[in-house]
């Protein structure tokens, strides 16, 4: 294995690992004030490079989220066509949803200040 | 028709995985996925692709490994931890004596009894159920002495009750030996 396949499958670790952490925040987020079966939220997903996950990942996680009462599904038929699941967010999931909003946001403001910081000189204190 | 069988192959294996969560929850399951697969073969349809339900079943992941992920909840702190295991191994141990003992127990007790049924019907005189001491005790079987004919109790009558009694133990006894196998 050269030294690019290795880095590059470092990155590829890092990414998955990054993928599954803030999977949830994501999957509320993208049921924030909106309804969506699951084809539709997966193809949502899809549509970010960041997001991309599969059928298989994602639909045991809304079984979770929903056991968990995260979120509410409701199952919809419209006219002729096929039943569907459609989720939304409950109160709790509201809540949750801001709760993991104020760590993301956190979390990045924290990597971006150390990244607008470069060495040799000592850090500022923050928010001085 | 041969993506239809390949997806009813699938959600038959996913089915057959998921029979650890209630009948009503897995059907749930099994319906969602099958109301996204049909639609995600349709929209290949509508949008002038081959269909290709592999393509979408490998999103799914193997029906084995897609089922896990539902049932993870309910394996989740289940295992009890490494220790634990003689403490299994003790409990079904004790679970295999009690279950012999059981059977030898209820079983004699029958035996017993059917033949004390017929002890009555030959010898009469020296087989019965007795009261003695006012109530205070009982005697049931052979006495080489027997009480006056006026102490016995039940008289002819203890064949057809020993019958009966022997039968309700034997069944009382496979109930409990059958309950003492499930636990096993």
């Amino acid at each position: 294995m050269t030294t690019e396949e290795k880095e590059e499958k470092i990155q590829e670790k890092w990414e998955v690992q990054l993928r599954k952490g803030t999977l949830e925040l994501v999957i509320l987020a993208a049921l924030q004030h909106r309804t969506l079966y699951g084809l539709e939220l997966l193809k949502l997903l899809q549509s970010f490079k960041s997001a991309a996950i599969t059928e298989g990942t994602l639909y045991p996680l809304l079984d979770r989220l929903k056991r968990e009462g995260i979120v509410d599904a409701q199952w919809v038929q419209d006219g002729d066509t096929r039943p569907r699941k459609y989720y939304s967010l409950t109160a709790t999931g509201h809540h949750k949803l801001a709760d993991l909003v104020t760590l993301w946001r956190q979390s990045v403001l924290d990597i971006e200040f150390l990244l607008a910081h470069p060495g040799p000189a000592i850090l500022p204190v923050q928010g001085e | 028709m041969e993506q239809r069988d390949l997806i009813y192959k699938y959600l038959k294996e996913l089915e057959r995985y998921l029979a650890r969560l209630e009948k009503a929850q897995a059907q749930e399951v099994l319906k969602e996925i099958e109301s996204h697969i049909f639609d995600a073969l349709e929209q290949q349809q509508s949008s002038d692709q081959v269909e290709d339900a592999s393509t979408i079943l490998r999103g799914f992941g193997e029906p084995r490994q897609l089922a896990f992920a539902y049932v993870a909840h309910i394996t989740d702190g289940a295992p009890p931890p490494a220790g634990f295991k003689a403490i299994q191994k003790v409990k079904q141990g004790v679970t295999a004596t009690l279950f012999y003992a059981m059977a030898v127990f209820g079983f004699s007790i029958a035996v017993a009894l059917i033949f004390v049924a017929g002890a009555e019907v030959f010898m009469p005189d020296s087989v019965g159920v007795w009261s003695a001491g006012n109530g205070n005790s009982m005697a049931i079987g052979f006495l080489a002495k027997p009480y006056p004919a006026e102490q016995e109790l039940l008289g002819a009558w203890l064949t057809p009750v020993a019958v009966v009694a022997a039968l309700l133990v034997s069944l009382l006894t496979r109930q409990v030996l059958r309950q003492l196998k499930h636990q096993r």
